[in-house]
C-alpha cells in the first residue's frame, strides 16, 4: 500500500516525532492485530497441552484410522479426503475475503458485496462439514467429551482408533493405557475443533453484518471499506488456525 | 450523515476518522481496472494456488508415505509446510507484508514466546513419559506396603 498517503515525504528520521502515526495504521486495525496476537496464544496454549500430553503418551490413536470416514461413502476406508476438503474450502473462502477486502480498497461496491456473499457460503459449508463430522464421531462414540472413562469397556471398542503395526502391543499388554490416550485424543479434538468452530461461527455473524452494511451503502458514505479489511484480518487467521489444527490433528 | 461537507486536511482526519487517513483511499486506487489492482489480484491467485499444492503435498505424504519414513524427518516436514503455509497467509493475505517495519516487528516478536513454550511443554511431556516407563505400578507398591485402612 501507499505510505506517503498524506504527510509529504516525511524524512524516514521524522517517523516517530509526532504528526503521524509511526505504524500508519488506524486504532481499529492495530487492536484488531493485538486481538489476533492474543487469540493465537489462546490456540497455542491449546495445541501445545494437546502436544504435551501426546508426548508423554505412550500409544496414541492414529489420525489415518480415525477419520477415515466420508459422507455417502459408507464404510469406505478414505483417510483424510474428508479433511482436505474442509481445508480446501477454508483456504477458498479466504481468497474471496482478500478480494473483497481488494475491491474495498478500491471502493468497488458491488464487487465487495460480490466476494463477501461467497466467503459468507464457504464459511457455511465449512461449518456443515465440522457439523457433519461431530455427527458422525457422535454416532461412533455415544458422546463427545468424555467418553472411555469406563475400566470395564472392552478393548474392541477403541482398538481400531490405533495403528495395529505401532500400538499392537500396548493394545495386548496395556489396553488401559490405550484407552486413556483415546479419551484424551477425543477430548482434545472436540475442545480445539469446538473452539475454533465457535470462531468461524461469529467470523459467518460478522460477515452477515459486513455485507448488510455494504449492500447499505453505509462504508460507501464513510468514503472507506477499512471495516472489511479489519473483518477480513480476523477471517485469515481462523484460516491460519485451521492450517495449524490440521497439522497437529491430521497430519503429524 | 453524508450531507456536511468532507474536509480532508490532515488535522480534521486526526481529530476524526482516522481509518480514512491510513487505508489509502485518499491517496489512490481509483481505478478497480488499473493494471497495478489487476496485478494484485493475480498474486492473490498465485498465493491460492501455493497454498493448494502444500496442502496436498501434505495429505498425499500424511497417506502413503508418513509410516515408512522416520518420524522426525516426516515432523520436520510437516511443520516446515505449516510455517510456510501461516508465512503466505499473513504475508499476503492480511497484507502484513505491506505495512511499515515497525509494525510487523510488533506484531511478530511476542511470538516468540513459542519457541519458549514448545520447548519447556515437550521437555515436560518427556519427563513424564520417562516417569510413567521407570516408576513402578501401583499393584507393585501395594505388594511391597499393602494399603491399610
Amino acid at each position: 500500500m501507499s505510505q506517503s498517503t498524506v504527510v509529504t515525504s516525511a524524512p524516514k528520521e521524522n517517523i516517530w516525532e509526532g504528526g503521524r502515526s509511526p505504524y500508519n495504521v488506524s486504532y481499529g486495525k492495530m487492536m484488531m492485530w493485538f486481538f489476533l496476537l492474543s487469540d493465537a496464544l489462546t490456540f497455542g496454549a491449546l495445541l501445545i497441552s494437546y502436544g504435551t500430553t501426546r508426548f508423554f503418551s505412550a500409544v496414541w490413536p492414529d489420525a489415518n484410522e480415525v477419520f477415515k470416514a466420508f459422507p455417502f461413502a459408507g464404510h469406505a476406508s478414505l483417510p483424510l479426503l474428508f479433511v482436505s476438503l474442509m481445508t480446501f474450502i477454508l483456504i477458498m473462502s479466504s481468497v474471496t475475503m482478500v478480494l473483497a477486502v481488494h475491491a474495498g480498497h478500491y471502493g468497488d461496491k458491488k464487487n465487495v458485496a460480490k466476494w463477501l456473499v461467497w466467503t459468507i457460503i464457504g464459511g457455511i459449508c465449512f461449518l456443515a462439514c465440522q457439523a457433519w463430522e461431530w455427527t458422525h464421531l457422535h454416532s461412533e462414540l455415544h458422546g463427545l467429551w468424555g467418553t472411555f472413562t469406563d475400566p470395564a469397556t472392552p478393548t474392541s471398542k477403541f482398538a481400531h482408533f490405533f495403528d495395529p503395526h505401532v500400538a499392537g502391543h500396548v493394545l495386548d499388554t496395556q489396553p488401559m493405557m490405550a484407552m486413556q490416550s483415546t479419551h484424551n485424543f477425543f477430548n482434545y479434538f472436540f475442545t480445539i475443533t469446538g473452539f475454533h468452530g465457535g470462531h468461524v461461527t461469529s467470523g459467518v455473524v460478522f460477515n452477515i453484518l459486513l455485507l448488510v452494511n455494504t449492500v447499505n451503502g453505509v462504508y460507501e458514505r464513510r468514503g472507506h471499506y477499512e471495516m472489511v479489511e479489519k473483518i477480513g484480518l480476523y477471517w485469515h487467521f481462523v484460516d491460519l488456525v485451521w492450517v495449524f489444527v490440521f497439522t497437529c490433528f491430521y497430519l503429524l | 450523515m453524508s450531507a456536511h461537507t468532507h474536509s480532508n486536511s490532515i488535522q480534521d482526519l486526526y481529530e476524526g476518522d482516522q481509518s480514512k487517513l491510513y487505508s489509502g483511499v485518499l491517496a489512490h486506487h481509483s481505478d478497480v481496472n488499473s493494471s497495478e489492482s489487476k496485478s494484485q489480484v493475480k498474486k492473490i491467485w498465485k498465493v491460492f494456488w501455493i497454498l493448494l499444492v502444500i496442502t496436498v503435498i501434505e495429505v498425499i505424504v500424511g497417506m502413503f508415505f508418513s509410516h515408512s519414513m522416520p518420524k522426525g524427518l516426516v515432523n520436520f516436514f510437516f511443520l516446515a509446510l505449516t510455517i510456510l503455509k501461516a508465512g503466505y497467509i499473513v504475508a499476503i493475505f492480511m497484507h502484513l507484508g505491506d505495512e511499515f517495519k515497525g509494525f510487523i516487528v510488533t506484531v511478530l516478536v511476542p511470538l516468540v514466546l513459542f519457541v519458549w513454550f514448545i520447548i519447556a511443554f515437550l521437555a515436560d511431556g518427556s519427563s513424564w513419559l520417562h516417569m510413567n516407563n521407570e516408576s513402578p505400578s501401583r499393584e507393585q507398591i501395594e505388594a511391597v506396603a499393602p494399603h491399610t485402612k
